[in-house]
């Protein structure tokens, strides 16, 4: 039994009065989004193209999607009260989201949609060559040395296998032509 | 024998026994290097393979499987860093080892026992995969319903850190799989008006997406994680002694990952925790466990190869995975125009043949390269992540692409790698959504099928002993566990209080 009064056990998602505790909090909020998501997509499945009995052989198209859908709401309306029945409470998953996801996890994540944006504008060849460049400069190397031959040669040898060995056609994008 | 001799032909052809090779050297490296697993290896390689015949496609594939589970290994024992999760445990006894000079006997330990928990388990992958496939050919819709529905409940159980997100996880694998075209009566499914979408989400990407560009994300708020190294190691065979010591350590290890292994969905992180558990329960010395013990070494490396092993017998003979590894690789099949399952074995024996040849060479490779090249591989955790992650992208980005020449295909890359690392913060792992997404075709297909063949009478599924043999089995998986520890809580309650002294 924890005996230390200000160490709930299972982290910062569980409160320490008594019927609150009951509940994880940042596990219902996890319900909640699930839920909308749920709720959202069974709107769309009642949108499907209705097709006759006979021709859905009394399976509708919307049903098996439905009956997933209802697995999943009646799953994660356990969330909330899982960590009841975990050995360690809910310890060892709030170790993961113990601590807010850090602006470079975002920044890189908004870079990576800049980088597939750019297959569209510049071709798949130089949107290699631009995540080759800025996302190590991004995550801070500064050697030029190391640098340099890395964001010439390597696009140049994925470019080259995929393009003469693996004979994959490469997106020329938008500007593609102009820029070579 | 014929089909034996054609298929392991087929593998000592110098080119395919090259991509072996390759297999087994990329699998080595990937497994070291912490962060890169097996799955998002296999999956970036895809790609690659198109070109390939499907054979030595395949046998590539294993291998890099085969060999990427060994090479966590090194970097658990040499830096306390497993490269891969089935390498976890190793790191327990592998890195107390290192730090008191040992590092060698350790690394040593840890290829034996992975080549003889892989070669045992490659055994009964030849005995046991024509006699599940030979038993399946009797199956009808309803039991690849109730088989289905079983692997899903198999996710319950599976590494991670809670059953009930491994079946959300699961549940909205099979939900995805429904987007596109629904086959009964052409209707269009969540496609939102997309034509990219008409078609179906193709696995790659989103496995792709799960498995590296979610890590990719993971480790960009890792960035200043600097590992402790052992740098003098003289690798040696273990002596005599240590081979006494640890003989039965091997063998119970092996079973029980094989065993494992074959379970469908359960895969060799969790053989590698049982391996363990296992060899410490066993050992007449508890206490050197967690402080440097071989038999801590010996124990999960002989599971978590086993269970590689293991793995393939479901995903070749049934079609239902029997880990995350081996999901990407049955994608790999049906790429090839394979149609995994019974009919697999029975219309094309040469072919697991030669799958058994390939994984057979792969154990032999790696415990040479193991053995040969530990230094080197331990210093590929040198590479700086600066530049590594990076390239992972690139692979990405390309892998997706290259698929079927879409720029959609890299963005639902993308999304899923997003989504992938949103889900892995709160618990849900990549595996149970990725066996989900794979196994909903057939699911879905089987169910209704059944349905049509019942006139949608739900009680006709019990009618079957098989089906009723899974549904047993499912509702074990599902609520076993909890009923064996709810007994427990209560037995110790209800015991005398002398016993509970003495215990």
């Amino acid at each position: 039994m924890n005996q230390d009064p200000n160490d709930t056990g299972v982290g910062e998602g569980r409160k320490k009065t008594s019927v609150s505790s009951l509940i994880h909090w940042t596990d219902f909020r996890v319900t909640v989004i699930i839920l909308a998501i749920c709720g959202a997509l069974y709107t769309v499945t009642t949108g499907f193209e209705e097709v006759a009995a006979m021709l859905a052989q009394n399976i509708p198209p919307e049903w098996f999607p439905q009956l997933l859908i209802w697995i999943v709401v009646a799953l994660s309306l356990v969330l909330p009260f899982e960590h009841l029945f975990l050995e360690k409470g809910a310890a060892e998953i709030d170790k993961d989201r113990s601590e807010k996801i850090k602006p470079m996890a975002m920044i890189t994540a908004a870079l990576l949609i800049l980088a597939v944006t750019s297959i569209l504008l510049f071709g798949t060849a130089l949107a290699m060559v631009l995540v080759c460049i800025a996302l190590p400069l991004l995550w801070g190397e500064r050697r030029a040395k190391v640098l340099v031959p890395y964001f010439i040669l390597f696009p140049l040898a994925v470019t080259l296998l995929f393009t003469q060995v693996l004979k994959v056609y490469f997106e020329p994008g938008a500007f593609g032509p102009a820029i070579q | 024998m014929e089909a034996m001799f054609q298929g392991l032909g087929l593998i000592l052809d110098p080119f395919n026994f090259f991509l072996i090779f390759c297999g087994v050297l990329i699998g080595v490296i990937v497994g070291a290097l912490p962060g890169l697993s097996s799955p998002m290896a296999v999956a970036l390689l895809l790609p690659f393979t198109i070109g390939l015949d499907p054979i030595p496609a395949i046998a590539m594939l294993s291998a890099l499987y085969c060999a990427g589970t060994f090479g966590g290994s090194i970097t658990a024992i040499l830096i306390n860093a497993p490269g891969a999760p089935p390498a976890v445990a190793t790191a327990f006894d592998g890195y107390p080892m290192a730090k008191r000079g040992e590092a060698g006997r350790a690394l040593g330990m840890a290829a034996v026992s992975s080549v003889a928990g892989g070669i045992f388990s490659l055994i009964v992958f030849l005995i046991a995969t024509p006699l599940l496939a030979k038993a399946a050919l009797t199956f009808r819709p309803p039991e690849y319903f109730a088989l289905a529905v079983f692997a899903l409940s198999m996710l319950a159980s599976i590494s991670g850190k809670s059953s009930v997100r491994n079946l959300i996880a699961g549940a909205a694998g099979v939900l995805i799989s429904t987007v596109g075209i629904h086959l009964t009566t052409g209707v269009e499914r969540f496609t939102l008006g997309l034509t990219d979408l008409t078609d179906g989400i193709h696995f790659v990407p989103v496995l792709i997406g799960l498995f590296a560009v979610g890590e990719l994300l993971n480790q960009s708020q890792a960035l200043n994680i600097a590992y402790e190294r052992i740098t003098s190691i003289v690798v040696r065979l273990p002596s005599r002694a240590d081979f006494l010591k640890v003989k039965w350590t091997i063998l119970r290890s092996s079973l029980l990952g094989t065993f494992i292994g074959i379970l469908p969905a359960e895969g060799s992180t969790v053989a590698a925790i049982m391996g363990y558990n296992e060899a410490k329960r066993w050992s007449k010395n508890k206490e050197e466990f967690g402080h440097g013990a071989i038999e801590g070494i010996a124990g999960p490396e002989a599971a978590n190869n086993a269970a590689a092993g293991g793995a393939m017998v479901p995903t070749l003979a049934l079609g239902i995975p029997g880990s995350g590894t081996t999901a990407v690789i049955l994608v790999a099949l049906i790429m090839h125009g394979f149609r995994p399952g019974p009919y697999l074995m029975n219309q094309t024996p040469h072919f697991i043949y030669a799958i058994f040849g390939a994984m057979m060479i792969a154990n032999l490779m790696f415990f040479v390269l193991g053995l040969a090249g530990a230094k080197v591989f331990s210093r590929i955790t040198l590479i700086p992540r600066t530049l590594l992650w990076p390239s992972v992208f690139v692979f990405s980005m390309i892998g997706a692409y290259s698929f079927s020449s879409s720029v959609f295909d890299v963005w639902v890359m993308l999304v899923s790698g997003i989504v992938g690392f949103l889900m892995l913060r709160h618990g849900f792992g990549p595996a149970p959504l990725v066996m989900g997404l794979i196994l909903g075709q057939l699911v879905e297909e089987s169910l209704s099928q059944s349905m049509i063949m019942f006139d949608n009478n739900w009680f006709q599924f019990f009618e079957s002993p098989i089906v009723v043999m899974f549904f047993v089995l499912t509702l074990l998986g599902l609520f076993g566990a909890p009923l064996v520890r709810f007994l427990g809580k209560i037995y110790n309650r209800v015991k005398p209080p002398e016993r509970r002294a003495a215990e």
